[in-house]
């Protein structure tokens, strides 16, 4: 038993290291620019719905500014989000718990910074890598149980898993790396900055 | 004169002591101190129910304390908050500690109020059901596509609508974000983890708020040590700043004018007697105007006991006057010169006395208490110094000439006569001056004046406020109805008032129950009003097919809402759900009225606010105007009766010694008041009360030189000895007791703290008037050769 023991931890502290050097070898390919924009899909698969909430639209992200997340169809709204605020068209809302991190994180190509709030697992493999994220957070626990992050040289998809059954599926398509972003963003990151 | 044995004398002040100190050890057991302002009022003012609001609303506000750890990382900050809770919890100050939410109490509130989902409407959702009801559904479908929609429509499946949802999150107003349930805050290079603390004893008391000053900056020490930050608010420590700080410099004061005392006194007399005495008749007679005042009030406010205790400073004269008096003899005897200086003594004494007593007439039972504590302590000291001193100044006899003594008779022989000389643009200047000085005089009754927080303290404060605006105002109000729709209907008039001030930025935020409890014919107009918009229109339908509910989900939702239809929830089943803050806000229900608080946040437009109190069954409570306004009426109240006291004074001193002589003494202590005042217009300084009550010590200790001059005059003329030494004793006494009052309160005027200051500028200024013009008076041997010579020429 002992034994059985001290494999298992042996394995699982292996494990980890693998993690982290598969994380730093995915990270090193993903294209790291201030600034990233494009278009998603959403597709929400509620438990209690027979079909899919299926939303399209544009992002923004701004390593220090935060996120524009512009849905056009099928309902035009807006969603501003940084590390503590959260703007949507109803006003200010309370910021999920740990939700402007991860979003950096992951659209940032940040990878390293989710090893904080998550346990990691995945493998790199040609031509797209993939992630599982399980949050140790024991708050998050309850809600989440795993994130998947998949991808090549930037993020394509990410799929949220929830404990009620619920998933959620954002792809993204047609990413670029501008320098600056448009007058009409900033205007939109400046509503986010009381 | 016979009958005065010192011995026997000694043995009734000796009686009278122990008997005092017998009624002491009978009433100072018990706790003697009072501390709230409400007991400054008078009776009338003190409206039962305010005076239980404003209780409440401050034993709420006196316990918080709020803590913020600060790190670079989120999880860093909540490492050094779980360490500083550890380091609180071990205090054993806090009655409650919160770190982690208390989620589980938020569940059960949920489960609770969850049938009454039709009935609760927040409101927004009221309104936008009332104006157009589709926006409702659209708001939802946002809400649902968005990717954050989880969290909100995590109930979809039985609240279809996230009516629930709505109202759940309109009862916290502040959007948090929350981190392993610990609220974290966010600026612009920091992460902040919020603890809430409560102290286990709502009364604040001076030791314990010590105990919470050390505790913060142990704790800063530690949080910064392990790499962290860290910032404290609350009304505690703004108390327990403001009293160490006006402690410390007070003490500081206090030592440095101790010593500077006991060197002047040492320095004259060259013995420990004269000293030991002063101190003996002051301390006896503090502590027989304690013992007496509490006896007769059962319990004194601090305000009495600083104030009366300052009064009784004038009792210094008395030992000085006496002592000094050995100097004005060749073979003095503590007799004798009781007898040349005891009418002096008693005229003292009593036009001191009148002017004390004077604010036993006032209504407010602050300054009667004053007025019983400085009579009483002063009659006491008085009494020590013709009882006891001349037993114990037996065989004292300066065989010295102090340098004090032979310049203070050179001055009190020239300087009156320089004066005079001189009065011809000196009385004129005088008179612009004072004209001038009360001209700009201006009074401030700000009671916030009281409390100086340290600048680092308020930065704090502030910066906690903008990241947390939850801080509840001083002021609130108070709404009343003769039963709870009544009462209902007149809170959510002001609350509706209170939305519209919010939208125009004069306020931050609000909380009143009624917006969270519907009353009963609110919770049936509410479920009428989804009823008509979208049950029997058959929006709802419409919504839920579209967004792929099951047929069965449809028919379970217009079973639900069927079934829900006759459901209320009283106020007391709500309360029950609430958190304490919330429960705080009700007063209760007796017979004939229902009585709520509603509770501010930022304030910008106070007018704007106390403005609203014109509506139906609302008190505007606004306890810092309150308290100034009280000092204010204090103000006019003590000036009055000090304008009285006078007149009688003049009067009985014009009955004994003529109308000319009586004007010449009291003019001394007038003068000397209104230069001081003439000083406070000038330079711009802080007028309230408290300056009054450093008038009426300049007021005692002048009207005290003036008589002391003019009797060294009229007891020289009795006896046989020159006048001439009379008049240098007297100088000698004026002078030390200026000096020494000057360095007892005088130096206060170094403080930083306002009202300090204030009260030292008062006394310096007004003493020194009072020395400079007292030689005038009696001075008749050099006037009258003057004036004759200047006649002649």
């Amino acid at each position: 038993m002992i034994f059985l023991k001290v494999l298992l931890l042996f394995l699982l502290s292996f494990n980890q290291s693998y993690a982290a050097d598969v994380l730093a070898e995915i990270s090193a390919r993903l294209v790291k620019t201030p600034i990233t924009q494009g278009s998603f899909q959403q597709e929400k698969r509620l438990k209690v719905l027979r079909k899919p909430l299926i939303s399209t639209g544009t992002f923004t992200y701004h390593q220090s500014k935060g996120v524009i997340w512009k849905t056009l169809t099928p309902i035009p709204s807006l969603l501003l989000v940084n590390e503590s605020h959260l703007l949507t068209g109803q006003g200010e809302q309370a910021v999920p718990a740990a939700f402007g991190k991860v979003f950096k994180a992951m659209l940032g190509g940040d990878l390293k910074q989710l090893t904080e709030g998550f346990l990691i697992t995945g493998e790199n493999k040609k031509p797209s890598w993939q992630l599982q994220l399980k949050p140790k957070d024991e708050f998050l626990q309850k809600i989440i149980s795993t994130i998947l992050l998949t991808g090549d040289t930037e993020l394509r998809a990410l799929e949220i898993q929830e404990v009620t059954g619920n998933l959620t599926r954002i792809s993204f398509t047609q990413v670029t790396h501008p320098v600056n972003i448009l007058p009409e963003q900033e205007a939109d990151f400046e509503r986010l900055s009381p | 004169m016979n009958v005065y044995h010192p011995k026997v004398t000694a043995w009734f002040w000796l009686l009278g002591m122990l008997f005092i100190g017998f009624l002491g050890s009978q009433s100072l057991g018990k706790d003697w101190l009072e501390t709230g302002f409400l007991a400054l009022l008078p009776v009338t003012e003190q409206k039962p129910e305010i005076a239980r609001a404003v209780r409440q609303h401050n034993e709420q506000l006196n316990r918080k304390v709020i803590w913020l750890t600060g790190a670079a990382t989120s999880q860093d900050a909540i490492a050094h908050a779980r360490q500083l809770k550890q380091q609180l919890q071990q205090s054993g100050l806090f009655g409650k500690l919160m770190l982690e939410l208390p989620q589980q109490m938020m569940v059960k509130q949920y489960q609770q109020l969850f049938p009454y989902r039709y009935q609760l409407l927040d409101v927004q959702t009221r309104f936008t059901l009332d104006n157009n009801p589709k926006d409702l559904l659209a708001q939802n479908l946002e809400t649902l596509y968005s990717p954050i929609g989880q969290m909100t429509a995590a109930d979809l499946e039985h609240d279809p609508l996230l009516l629930f949802s709505r109202y759940f999150n309109a009862q916290n107003p502040l959007k948090l974000t929350v981190e392993q349930g610990i609220v974290i805050l966010h600026d612009a290079d920091r992460f902040w983890a919020l603890l809430l603390t409560d102290l286990e004893d709502q009364h604040l008391q001076l030791d314990k708020l010590e105990v919470l000053l050390a505790l913060v900056n142990s704790s800063t020490t530690q949080t910064q040590a392990a790499g962290g930050d860290l910032m404290v608010t609350g009304m505690p420590l703004f108390t327990a700043q403001g009293s160490d700080s006006a402690r410390q410099e007070i003490s500081t004061v206090g030592l440095g004018s101790s010593a500077g005392i006991v060197v002047l006194l040492l320095l004259t007399f060259r013995s420990l007697r004269p000293l030991l005495l002063s101190f003996l008749a002051i301390g006896s007679g503090l502590f027989a105007a304690l013992v007496v005042s509490v006896l007769f009030f059962g319990k004194i406010h601090i305000i009495t006991l600083v104030f009366g205790a300052s009064l009784i400073g004038v009792a210094d004269d008395y030992a000085i006057h006496f002592v000094c008096d050995s100097f004005g003899a060749k073979n003095w005897l503590p007799r004798q010169g009781l007898r040349y200086i005891f009418p002096g003594l008693v005229i003292g004494l009593l036009t001191n006395l009148l002017s004390y007593a004077g604010l036993v007439f006032s209504p407010f039972p602050g300054l009667q208490e004053v007025a019983l504590f400085s009579a009483v302590g002063l009659l006491a000291a008085w009494l020590t110094v013709v009882l006891l001193f001349p037993l114990l100044l037996t065989g004292f006899k300066p065989d010295h000439q102090p340098l004090i003594l032979v310049c203070a008779n050179y001055w009190q022989q020239h300087w009156p006569v320089w004066l005079l000389k001189k009065r011809r643009w000196l009385i004129p200047v005088l008179l612009v001056f004072i004209a001038g000085g009360l001209w700009q005089l201006s009074p401030r009754d700000d009671v916030r004046l009281l409390q100086s927080a340290p600048a680092e303290l308020l930065k704090t404060a502030d910066k906690i406020k903008q990241l947390l605006p939850v801080s509840q105002e001083n002021q609130f109000f108070l709404v009343s109805g003769h039963d709870i729709n009544d009462w209902h209907q007149h809170e959510q008039q002001l609350l509706k008032r209170l939305n519209l001030l919010t939208q125009e930025h004069k306020l931050m935020a609000y909380q009143g129950l009624s917006d969270y409890w519907p009353d009963e014919d609110n919770q049936e107009t509410n479920y009428r009003l989804l009823d008509k918009t979208l049950y029997q229109s058959g929006l709802l339908k419409q919504y839920m097919n579209e967004l792929g509910f099951s047929e069965q989900a449809i028919n379970t939702e217009l079973k639900q809402f069927s079934e829900a239809k006759n459901r209320s929830i009283s106020l007391p089943e709500w309360l029950a759900t609430a958190d304490e803050t919330k429960q705080q806000l009700w007063l209760g229900c007796d017979v004939d009225r229902c009585l709520s608080r509603v509770v501010l946040t930022g304030i910008t437009d106070l007018p704007a606010l106390a403005a609203l109190q014109s509506l139906q069954g609302v008190t505007w409570v606004d306890q810092v105007e309150q308290l100034s306004s009280l000092f204010a009426r204090y103000r006019v109240s003590v000036s009055l009766l000090l304008i009285a006291a006078y007149l009688l004074v003049f009067t009985g001193l014009g009955l004994k010694f003529g109308w000319y002589d009586a004007l010449k003494i009291t003019a001394i202590p007038v003068v000397a008041a209104l230069v001081s005042l003439a000083m406070m217009g000038w330079f711009d300084q802080l007028f309230s009360l408290f300056n009054l009550f450093a008038l009426l010590l300049v007021l005692g200790i002048g009207v005290d030189d003036a008589i002391f001059f003019f009797m060294a005059d009229s007891s020289a003329a009795l006896s046989n000895e020159t006048d001439h030494d009379r008049r240098a004793s007297t100088s000698l006494a004026v002078t030390l007791s200026a000096l020494t009052t000057l360095l007892a309160f005088g130096l206060l005027a170094v403080s930083s703290t306002e009202i300090v200051h204030a009260f030292g500028f008062t006394v310096a200024t007004g003493i020194l008037t009072a020395l400079v013009l007292s030689p005038l008076v009696g001075n008749r041997t050099p006037d009258s050769r003057e004036i004759k010579s200047s006649k002649r020429r």
